[in-house]
């Protein structure tokens, strides 16, 4: 079975760019615009995302807020987070980290390093 | 099927053509232009349009324009009867392809003629604009004329009229 | 790739226009917090997707923009007018090179140059009461120690131990070195806990801290000893790295003290020409160091939750909507005729919910004129910058929607309109200032809803426009003689007709060879009117009427002889039934309604029908349109109907009375009528005979 991927990012290009190289990688990808929205197709899916990508700079939730809001509901508690950054940001990883994240990735990345990243995470 | 070699080795290619009539006279148009053959439904006229603008019918939810084609040949208006029929073809227009419904007399039958077989149109005795028939097909003793249908029926030849009437009414503005 | 292209591509515009428009309210409000978060958050996924897309030179631009508001937004420096206009600039700049981020043409790439230099000179000015510390570090290649064992059960968490040796790699040359624990037998073994452990070296640009960055994730739980063991590349050096033991699971873990010795070791010289050549290396990279607050969202901030959809597939949605509620009349009509109580009730659901359908699909192809009105708030500011000319824009109503495809045709049309004012409408400053008016003039874009119309205004508080002159061009021109007595508002009429031209000279601005009869014919090819307000010295007031939606049209049905029309409802003021003999053959051709002469025009008598067969009774439909009221004469009315409008096609495009056609329940069509143009029609016909 495909493994559900999440993406949420407010930046329709990146969701389109990683969404495309994660699908033709086999993977089902679920988008989400922001904060709020990408909580709420998680919810729709109950527990059958296996990954999470997010950036951190979103209107209406932002991805420290996504974090925070998914890590408080058990069922997703061990589910991977990666946060999307721009730049080293380290006080801002620090916060995700304390709120629950996996890890990051900076962008820009490449494809190979993103399905990299990726299968290592959820294989 | 035949193969491809045999075509070539013929160089001889055989197009399928429908033919039908105007009055007593016999006209082709290329069978890859039509679409279809219709009965004549109800017609809606559009009140001040060129004659040879038959009005507009409903086909399956689209607007379909018809055209008299005998007036725009130069004959008299067409008389409905039991054989009238509305062949709808597919023209190019300004770059885009339009359909219309041609009204004729009466649809007769499609026909497969080598391209041997037509012949230019005479110039001499040319009752129609030359620019409309494409060439000539003899069949036993008769002549059937082949149309070109983009030519008959472009835009242009209306869009000549109209500005023609347009200038006319605004110089009849502009004398005042 | 493409199609992700033109994505990024939209994105970006879309981006472009949002800073515009929050640029422009905050040369108003400089100190808005919530704008400033806006522009920045704004570049920031500029600058994320312009990197993804592979425009680094897009990137790099786009991020010294971001520094910039990043410090006005964390209060460091107030939002100088220097630095809106370079923004403004950057923009525009901007908007050319991301369809073409190689920046080829030499012109771009010198300009291009120097806008980053002015750029970067705005950060150095912000950073001279800057009371952020700017790191400087040097670019020297350094060699680290990492060590990294990491708790036995960090798989539970999520972490992958292997992602961050990868990434730490990432930051530079690495050599990793793996251990699995050695007293690991194959039934103790649990897949969920790990055994595995890492020494890695590493050559890199970066401090500790990046590298220490990696581990932010396990720190707590896991053994971690970043050490600088060397200033220069290491890895490079044959002497050091043959020294080095075998990769070996069960080997010998390295340590700060043996990679010490395995230093000690290289010749003296060696270790110092490394050295050097660091020192010829050396570069300064600013780099600040961004702290970023995590901002609650202030509820100011737009709420997004919406699809793209493309506007081929919404137009298509309509016209299957489209037929669907021609066949619902069709099924409608049916059962009507047939009684049978289940027909009729299936029928009355399905009417029901096509209309439903309709009015859903309908409103989704509504856009808010907002998006039009933003693409005029630049160009106002620049073409009043070019004309020294002090304008304030104002737009109201943004939030009225509108047909995407009235909106489209808008554009040209208001463009000219909004050109007109500033060029011929707004004064200069000192003209203003001698009569006593505010030195900035204003022009107010407005839009807003009545009845079954939409409403756009274009209002400026210019110098007017002269009745008096229009008339003494419009005689010159032989458009009126002189005896003509117009009303101002006909007189105002006139500047739409062809070839009237009020500007004195034609300008860069407005000149255009566009004239306001284009502007009229543009609006009226929408089904729209005009008209003009004015006052000397006081300013000029546009007002367009546009009919909600292009596709749907409410109507009267009425019938003359066998052919049915439809004459739009709008354009309706009354109808009376009369007998036909009233409609006596007087030259005149007017009727009495109301106590009121009004002229007529008999369809019958227009259309070239007979009236042989004309029923004894007539319906009149007393049209009215801006001033002019004008009654039609039909044979009968059948009642209000619905119509989907169709095209009638290219051939009837120039057909005077005949906008449109629709097809009724019983498949036949009817004809909708242009009650403009009948107006029009009947106009020209009563000056001929007068």
């Amino acid at each position: 079975m495909k493994k559900n991927i999440l993406i949420v990012d407010d930046s329709e290009s990146i969701r389109e760019l990683v969404g495309n190289s994660l699908e033709n990688a086999g993977y089902f990808v679920l988008k989400g615009i922001n904060g709020k929205d990408g909580v709420e197709v998680l919810r729709n899916f109950d527990d059958n995302v296996s990954l999470i990508i997010t950036d951190l700079f979103m209107p209406e939730m932002d991805g420290i807020d996504l974090i925070k809001e998914v890590r408080k509901d058990s069922i997703y508690k061990f589910v991977p987070i990666l946060m999307l950054t721009t730049e080293s940001q380290a006080e801002k990883k620090l916060e995700g980290k304390k709120a629950g994240a996996t890890g990051w990735m900076v962008k820009p990345f490449e494809e190979g390093k993103l399905l990299r990243i990726v299968k290592k995470v959820i294989g | 099927m035949r193969s491809i070699e045999e075509e070539q080795e013929h160089t001889e290619v055989v197009e399928s053509y429908l033919s039908f009539k105007l009055d007593d006279e016999f006209f082709a148009v290329d069978v890859k232009k039509v679409i279809e053959i219709l009965e004549v439904p109800g017609i809606t006229s559009i009140p001040l349009s060129p004659d040879y603008m038959a009005g507009i019918i409903n086909l399956r939810g689209k607007v379909l324009p018809l055209i008299d084609t005998k007036v725009k040949f130069g004959l008299d208006p067409i008389e409905f009867s039991v054989d009238t029929c509305i062949i709808v073809i597919e023209i190019e227009v300004e770059g885009e392809t339009l359909q219309i419904g041609t009204l004729v007399d009466s649809v007769l039958e499609v026909l497969d003629v080598p391209n041997s077989n037509i012949q230019p149109s005479p110039s001499i005795e040319a009752k129609y604009r030359l620019d409309f028939i494409r060439g000539m097909i003899r069949r036993d003793d008769d002549f059937i004329m082949l149309l070109n249908l983009d030519e008959v029926f472009s835009i242009q030849d209306v869009m000549y009229m109209q500005e023609a009437n347009e200038n006319m009414s605004s110089a009849e503005l502009t004398e005042k | 790739m493409e199609n992700l292209h033109n994505i990024y591509l939209e994105e970006a515009e879309d981006l472009f226009s949002k800073i515009e428009e929050s640029l422009l309210l905050l040369e108003k409000a400089p100190d808005d917090s919530s704008l400033i978060a806006e522009v920045f958050r704004s570049m920031h996924t500029l600058k994320g997707s312009s990197s993804m897309y592979g425009s680094n030179k897009v990137a790099d631009f786009v991020h010294n923009l971001e520094t910039i508001y990043d410090r006005v937004r964390g209060r460091e420096i107030d939002l100088s007018q220097s630095i809106i206009d370079a923004t403004f600039k950057s923009l525009d700049h901007l908007k050319k090179i991301v369809q073409s981020p190689d920046i080829p043409d030499p012109i771009d790439a010198i300009y291009h140059e120097k806008l980053t230099a002015e750029i970067l000179g705005l950060l150095d000015e912000s950073e001279g009461t800057d009371k952020i510390t700017t790191q400087t570090h040097s670019a020297k290649r350094k060699t680290f120690l990492i060590s990294f064992t990491p708790d036995k059960d960090v798989f539970i968490n999520g972490t992958n131990p292997i992602l961050l040796i990868d990434e730490l790699t990432e930051l530079g040359t690495a050599q990793v070195f793996t251990y699995m624990e050695k007293s690991l037998s194959s039934k103790k073994y649990d897949p969920k806990k790990c055994y595995t452990s890492w020494d890695v070296l590493l050559v890199a640009d970066e401090d500790e801290n990046p590298i220490k960055d990696v581990f932010i994730f396990v720190e707590e739980t896991s053994k971690i000893s970043v050490d600088k063991v060397f200033d220069g590349n290491l890895l490079s050096l044959p002497e050091f790295t043959s020294q080095l033991p075998p990769v070996d699971l069960q080997g010998k873990r390295l340590t700060l003290a043996s990679v010490k010795k395995f230093i000690s070791k290289v010749p003296k010289e060696v270790l110092e020409s490394k050295e050097e050549e660091n020192e010829l290396m050396e570069i300064d990279v600013t780099e600040e160091v961004t702290v970023e607050e995590t901002q609650k969202s202030q509820g100011s901030e737009e709420s997004i939750t919406s699809i793209r959809v493309s506007s081929d597939k919404l137009d298509e949605l309509m016209n299957q909507v489209s037929e669907l509620v021609t066949t619902q009349a069709g099924l409608s009509m049916y059962s009507e005729n047939n009684f049978d109580p289940v027909l009729n009730a299936i029928a009355d659901n399905v009417e029901k919910l096509s209309r439903q359908l309709r009015d859903i699909a309908f409103e989704m192809t509504l856009i808010q004129i907002s998006n039009l009105f933003r693409r005029f708030n630049r160009v106002t500011r620049d073409i009043s910058n070019q004309l020294g000319k002090a304008v304030k824009f104002v737009t109201e109503g943004g939030e009225t929607e509108l047909d995407k495809k009235i909106i489209d045709s808008l554009a040209d049309p208001l463009m000219h309109l909004i050109r007109n004012s500033l060029d011929h409408g707004i004064e200069s400053r000192e003209e203003r200032i001698k009569n006593g008016k505010p030195e900035k003039g204003t022009i107010k874009l407005s839009s807003y809803y009545s009845g079954a119309k939409v409403y756009i205004q274009i209002e400026d508080d210019g110098r007017g426009i002269d009745a008096e002159k229009i008339r003494e061009k419009a005689i010159t021109n032989r458009l009126i003689s002189k005896d003509d007595k117009l009303s101002e508002k006909e007189i105002f009429d006139l500047i739409f007709v062809p070839g009237f031209s009020l500007a004195k000279s034609v300008t860069d601005i407005s000149g255009r060879g566009v004239g306001m009869d284009v502007v009229k014919k543009n609006i009226l090819d929408i089904r729209g009117d005009i008209s003009v307000e004015s006052k000397i010295g006081k300013g000029t007031k546009i007002t367009l009427g546009l009919p909600l939606t292009l596709s749907v049209i409410d109507g009267l049905l009425v019938k003359v002889q066998e052919t049915s029309f439809i004459v739009p409802l709008v354009d309706i003021k009354k109808c009376f039934e009369i007998r036909r003999d009233e409609l006596s053959n007087d030259f005149n051709e007017l009727i009495k309604l109301e106590d009121d002469k009004i002229p007529y025009l008999d369809l019958r008598k227009e259309f070239l029908i007979k009236n042989e067969d004309a029923p004894e009774k007539a319906s009149i439909i007393l049209l009215e349109n801006e001033n002019n009221r004008i009654a039609v004469c039909v044979d009968s009315i059948v009642g209000e109907y619905q119509a989907v409008l169709k095209p009638v096609g290219k051939y009837y495009r120039n057909q005077e009375f005949v906008s449109g056609a629709t097809i009724l329940g019983d498949g036949s069509i009817a004809l909708v009528l242009d009650a403009y143009k009948i107006i029009a029609r009947k106009i020209v016909k009563q000056k001929k005979s007068a």
